[in-house]
């Protein structure tokens, strides 16, 4: 199997303590990558370096063998850069048009791939508007259907949800994992872990430049065990003991968030379960035990709390340090 | 390359910088134009019918001076669109990621940089061509005296270049710099170059020649020159119209200096200066293509 993106040490230094250093990546064609870190990790300087915007200090990068940034390796991305703004004197089929004519392409067949992409993202016939009419969202689906022009290998996406509403998230997911089906390889820059989870395979957890973990999205999730919460009336030590005993795996009490008022002995029990399926037991103890049972559910996104976790207690250089 | 060349006219276009130049332009044209007639008025009023050396010689300054007044115009309109029109071309475009979104294509830095400086250039160019005409017209129209047509070609050679010295020097200066600061810095180069002609007209009116300060007139002259090699726009001018107004059939009878006063061609540079200019022109647009290979984004 070909690796679509490799890094060897790739390192940039800009002089004030930021960049990133030694970052060493294998991504697999047609792999969706997940690439995550707190803010001012470092995550746009190792996209720029790329899609060849930044030169790196040291060490390289591939993109499907050729070096990062030279003409041959642009020929195979759609980018998607975070915070863009196309020209608002444009219309959005002009501003493809541009790209498509940097693109080398030409003709009724460059006329077809805009219109079908503007239809794609949702744009359709707001297309032949300025851009300057265009909302948030309608810019975001615009660079989208830019980054995919070329219908290119790898498609560096930084943050693409970030702008759009609950719909809009929901069809640039579907748009993004018919890529994947393509056999696309994607590169997802994203504070949506729940975005990330659902669509990729691979993620890598950046924090002051250097990588923290990187593995594969079902490695991750399966370390950290699936977690379910538990909310409970008439809870006494003694049946905790107890429920601890029976059950064999930790349970604990969730402490309640300031301004909640929770009636006596109602608490939020937390068990880590090996399998889902060890919930409704745990849930027809707890009703044989004579609690009152208000609500059961699973903690969600694992790969939040994975990052949580993995990034709590280390310093890190956030925009507030 | 065409396609940014394109697209750069198409912006200059569509933000409007086109109607406003032309709208602030046909207000020139009028202006000027009453007040080449009523100067070609005033000069005619003493013509009996036979053209007399010195009647040839009144037409001859009036029509010196309002090319003078026109070209002045024409300088700083042309110079000023060369800076505000290319001046967020690096930098302003970052600033919202346009930039980005084009390097991330197939294509190469300076071909993108040359496009959009083919952009400016010609745009500008096409501008400063009009103008150029519309002034000899309405100054021949009006006074009745032509220039001599053989100096045409240097002289709108001459005034053409200011405009490709600017858009190289905006376009380099915009790698670094954000457009306003950019426009600030480019305006303030392109109005010493004004003060460099003026210390020369200062020190030409010999308002400087008692003993005592003919160390101030040294001073000036030294800073007047280092100034032109700064930024060689208005010696550029001078030279302009001092190929203008030579006009060999009258040979030694006309002296700009003594006829045309305030008006007067001060210091044109030589052709070696001309020549550093074509150097210099050469060396900023390699370092802009040179810097924008380079450049993070």
């Amino acid at each position: 199997m070909s690796y679509a993106i490799e890094t060897f040490n790739l390192t940039k230094n800009y002089g004030n303590g930021r960049g990133c250093h030694d970052v060493t990546l294998r991504i697999l064609a047609g792999e969706a990558f997940g690439f995550l870190g707190p803010n001012g990790a470092g995550k746009s300087t190792i996209v720029k370096m790329l899609i060849g915007l930044t030169t790196p200090t040291d060490g390289k990068a591939l993109l499907f063998g050729q070096p990062a940034g030279s003409v041959e390796a642009r020929r195979r991305i759609g980018y998607l850069p975070e915070l863009f703004r196309y020209p608002g004197w444009l219309s959005g089929e002009e501003a493809m048009q541009f790209h498509a004519q940097l693109c080398g392409m030409k003709g009724t067949e460059m006329k077809r791939r805009i219109n079908q992409l503007l239809d794609e993202v949702g744009i359709g016939k707001r297309g032949r508007d300025r851009i300057k009419g265009y909302s948030k969202g309608m810019q975001q689906r615009l660079g989208l259907a830019c980054a995919l022009l070329t219908d290119p290998d790898i498609v560096f996406l930084d943050e693409p949800a970030s702008a759009l509403d609950p719909v809009g998230r929901y069809e640039v997911r579907e748009l993004l994992q018919r890529l994947r089906k393509e056999g696309k390889t994607i590169f997802l820059n994203s504070h949506l872990l729940e975005d990330v989870e659902q669509l990729c395979d691979h993620v890598a957890l950046l924090n002051n430049g250097r990588i923290l973990a990187d593995g594969r999205v079902s490695d991750v999730l399966r370390a950290s065990a699936s977690r379910w919460r538990f909310r409970v009336g008439g809870m006494t030590p003694e049946l905790l003991d107890w429920l601890r005993e029976t059950m064999i795996i930790p349970v604990d009490i969730v402490p309640w968030e300031d301004g909640d008022t929770p009636a006596w002995g109602e608490h939020w029990l937390e068990a880590e379960l090996a399998e889902d399926e060890q919930a409704g037991y745990f849930n027809r103890l707890l009703m044989e035990q004579g609690l009152a049972l208000y609500e059961t559910q699973k903690v969600k996104s694992s790969l939040d709390e994975w990052f949580l976790q993995a990034v709590s207690g280390l310093e890190h250089r956030g925009e507030n340090r | 390359m065409i396609a940014v060349w394109m697209l750069t006219w198409k912006e200059l276009i569509r933000k409007k910088v086109t109607l406003m130049t032309l709208l602030l332009t046909i207000l020139f044209w009028i202006a000027f134009y009453f007040i080449a007639q009523s100067a070609g008025a005033s000069v005619s009023q003493y013509d009996s019918g036979i053209i007399s050396l010195d009647n040839l010689l009144d037409r001859f300054r009036g029509s010196a001076i309002l090319l003078w007044i026109g070209f002045f115009f024409a300088s700083f309109a042309t110079g000023f669109l060369a800076i505000f029109s290319s001046v967020a071309a690096i930098t302003g475009e970052a600033e919202h990621g346009v930039l980005q979104s084009v390097f991330a294509r197939p294509i190469k830095r300076t071909h993108w940089y040359m496009g959009r400086w083919f952009g400016f250039v010609t745009f500008c160019l096409a501008y400063a061509l009009i103008l150029f005409v519309s002034i000899l017209i309405i100054v021949t129209y009006a006074t009745g005296v032509h220039p001599d047509w053989s100096a045409i070609g240097p002289a709108l050679a001459l005034f053409i270049s200011p405009v490709l010295l600017m858009v190289t020097l905006t376009m380099l200066a915009s790698c670094w710099l954000a457009p306003l600061g950019n426009g600030v810095a480019m305006v303030l180069l392109f109005g010493m170059g004004w003060l460099g002609t003026m210390l020369d007209r200062v020190i030409a009116a010999g308002m400087f020649t008692a003993n005592e300060s003919t160390k101030t007139s040294d001073t000036m002259e030294v800073v007047s020159g280092l100034i032109r090699l700064l930024i060689p726009t208005d010696a550029l001018q001078q030279r302009m119209l001092s190929e203008l107004y030579q006009v060999k059939h009258l040979g030694q009878t006309f002296s700009s200096r003594d006829a045309l006063g305030y008006f007067s061609i001060v210091n044109p540079p030589s052709d070696a200066f001309l020549y550093y200019t074509a150097v210099y022109f050469l060396i900023f647009l390699i370092a802009g293509l040179f810097v924008i290979r380079r450049k993070d984004f």
